[in-house]
């Protein structure tokens, strides 16, 4: 294909680290290049009357920003990660209770949106939560000259034409959600798809070594 | 709804800690006036400073914006102190909602930093009745392991020295805020460095505990609260609870905190140093301590320190025996000293080698 030859396709570095925090039952930090989040996982705990259901968990979701209080963008975000956790959790498991996903940002230099939701499996994971998948996101941009760019920063997306958001499953390696901006064509989306399905294999790989390793250090 | 999802202490915790401070113990093994480990980083933008005390996890990030004055101060900017009790720090914290801890934690830093004139408020104005920045510092509570104050006083006084303002200039009527990248960005005079320090106190003030953990102040009678800074000023008393305290406690508590106080501020001005270097030799290392740290172990602390606790137990026992209220500690030939269990500020000293070497010759 000729677009594979103008395709940055490398990622940011990655860095991880689980289980830091003492207070809640799972917690992760990832930095993604130099965009980083915390995310910490109550769960499943006391759930508040008004949020009650009878067949499965109630899922909240908080979304920190660093400074100031929560606004459009940050509700966004948060309805996002939101609709793709519910999506992967067992709540069925735990009736009458409540998981909580706190999202903190710590550094937002571009491509949060992705970098959260990975922070958001691992942190599920490292809480040791039932789910029915694992789920991992990739992000990539399209610049005006129809070039295709991985997991871009915030210098890039400035100028971008339009940017990418895919979350993928671990089970059929389907999409999960998708949430882009900007104008593309139809071949666009599918050869940015195929770029993202890439990268997310890469994660789950990332996925795996991390909590190999975890479990190695406990031990 | 009060209790809802709070950690309750028990009876028998309540009990059994107070028990060990017959003993002279506490469940991490620290001394009564020991601090915990304290660990300070910054982040990639201006102001923002993630601070670690013990387990306690603070994350502060300092804005910025060009506002109209406040009718009763017309050439002195606005700092505004958020404190945040974020969800991730305890499952009953509730983002957004005043509770009772965020009012009395904003307002005991505000007194601390704000009313104590530390940040030089004239040189944030503008243009007088007009234009004036206004600061704001929003303190995240990412981990609630006790002693919030202490943390968050600390990341508050970090992240104020850290941040940097974009440049302005004026041209007539119009105001230019020129971007980090077109002009170098301005420091914030702060003329002192005011740091809270918290005491926890039990058995009517007779007991005296520095930087309680979460469980200690659940079970102490009372905290006293002391904003010092490293000129030994005294900026903030707070005394919460139901205890009684003579003033001869308090002063020698204030002394020790105008102790702990200078160290904690040198300690801050040292990482602010060694960031200041780095970006000059142009690598920006954010969040250094997560990358580079040793994963923690999540064997349970308690656990741990119960089964040396034994241990130490039956030797503070048998040194018990010797001398009611201290240790002997053998100099040389003939002759011992008696260490206080407890000193003041100073860290526990120890007789020098050099004059063990003394003391045999002669």
């Amino acid at each position: 294909m000729e677009v594979e030859s103008n395709v940055n396709l490398s990622m940011r570095e990655v860095n991880c680290k689980l289980g830091m925090f003492t207070r809640p039952d799972g917690s992760v930090f990832i930095s993604q290049g130099e965009t980083a989040v915390i995310v910490g996982i109550y769960g499943p705990i006391e759930v508040k009357p008004h949020k009650i259901l009878i067949n499965k968990a109630s899922v909240e979701t908080h979304y920190c920003p660093k400074s100031g209080m929560p606004g459009i963008a940050d509700k966004l975000c948060e309805s996002i990660l939101h609709n793709v956790c519910e999506a992967a959790l067992a709540s069925a498991l735990y009736p009458r209770s409540s998981i909580v996903i706190i999202i903190q940002e710590m550094q937002n230099c571009g491509g949060i949106i992705p970098c959260a939701i990975n922070a958001c499996c691992l942190a599920l994971l490292n809480a040791g939560t039932d789910m029915k998948f694992l789920f991992a996101s990739a992000s990539c941009g399209l610049d005006d000259e129809g070039n295709f760019h991985l997991d871009p920063d915030d210098l890039f997306l400035e100028t971008a034409a339009a940017s990418f958001i895919f979350v993928f499953d671990s089970i059929g390696k389907g999409l999960i959600a998708s949430h882009t901006s900007g104008s593309f064509n139809l071949a666009q989306y599918q050869s940015a798809l195929e770029l993202c399905k890439k990268a997310a294999e890469g994660i789950f790989d990332f996925y795996k070594s991390t909590i190999k390793k975890d479990l190695k250090d406990k031990i | 709804m009060a209790k809802f999802r709070e950690n309750l202490i028990t009876n028998c915790e309540k009990k059994f800690i107070i028990k060990n401070l017959e003993d002279h113990t506490r469940l991490d093994g620290r001394a009564f006036d020991e601090f915990r480990e304290l660990s300070i980083d910054f982040g990639r933008d201006w102001g923002c400073c993630y601070v670690s005390l013990g387990k306690t996890r603070v994350l502060a990030q300092v804005s910025c914006e060009i506002q109209r004055p406040k009718s009763s101060r017309l050439s002195e900017g606005i700092l505004s102190i958020n404190v945040e009790l974020n969800p991730l720090g305890a499952s009953h914290f509730e983002s957004g909602r005043n509770s009772e801890l965020q009012v009395v934690m904003n307002r005991i830093l505000e007194k601390c930093v704000k009313d104590s004139r530390a940040v030089d408020m004239e040189s944030l104005c503008i243009k007088i009745n007009e234009k004036v920045w206004a600061f704001r510092v929003d303190i995240n509570i990412l981990n609630h392991e006790g002693n919030l104050l202490d943390c968050a006083s600390i990341a508050l006084l970090a992240a104020l020295a850290h941040f940097r303002r974009p440049d302005v200039s004026c041209d007539g009527e119009e105001t230019i805020v020129h971007s980090y990248a077109e002009r170098d960005a301005i420091r914030t005079v702060i003329h002192h460095y005011p740091v809270c320090i918290t005491y926890a106190l039990f058995k009517e003030g007779t007991v005296v505990l520095a930087d309680p953990t979460l469980l200690e102040e659940g079970v102490a009678d009372a905290s006293l609260i002391l904003g010092i800074n490293s000129y030994k000023e005294v900026c903030t008393l707070h005394l919460g609870g139901k205890a009684l305290m003579d003033p001869e406690n308090i002063l020698k508590c204030t002394s020790k905190a105008a102790h702990r106080a200078s160290l904690l501020v040198t300690e801050i001005k040292t990482v602010l140093k060694q960031d200041d270097e780095r970006r000059v030799q142009g690598q920006i290392n954010s969040f250094q301590s997560f990358k580079h740290a040793q994963g923690t172990k999540s064997l349970d602390t308690l656990t741990k320190y119960l089964d040396q606790w034994s241990v130490q137990k039956r030797k503070r026992d048998s040194k018990r025996k010797n001398t009611e209220n201290g240790t002997v500690q053998p100099l040389g030939k003939g002759s011992a000293v008696l260490l206080p269990v407890e000193d003041d500020g100073a860290k526990s000293w120890k007789p020098s080698s050099d004059e063990n070497e003394s003391d045999s010759c002669s």
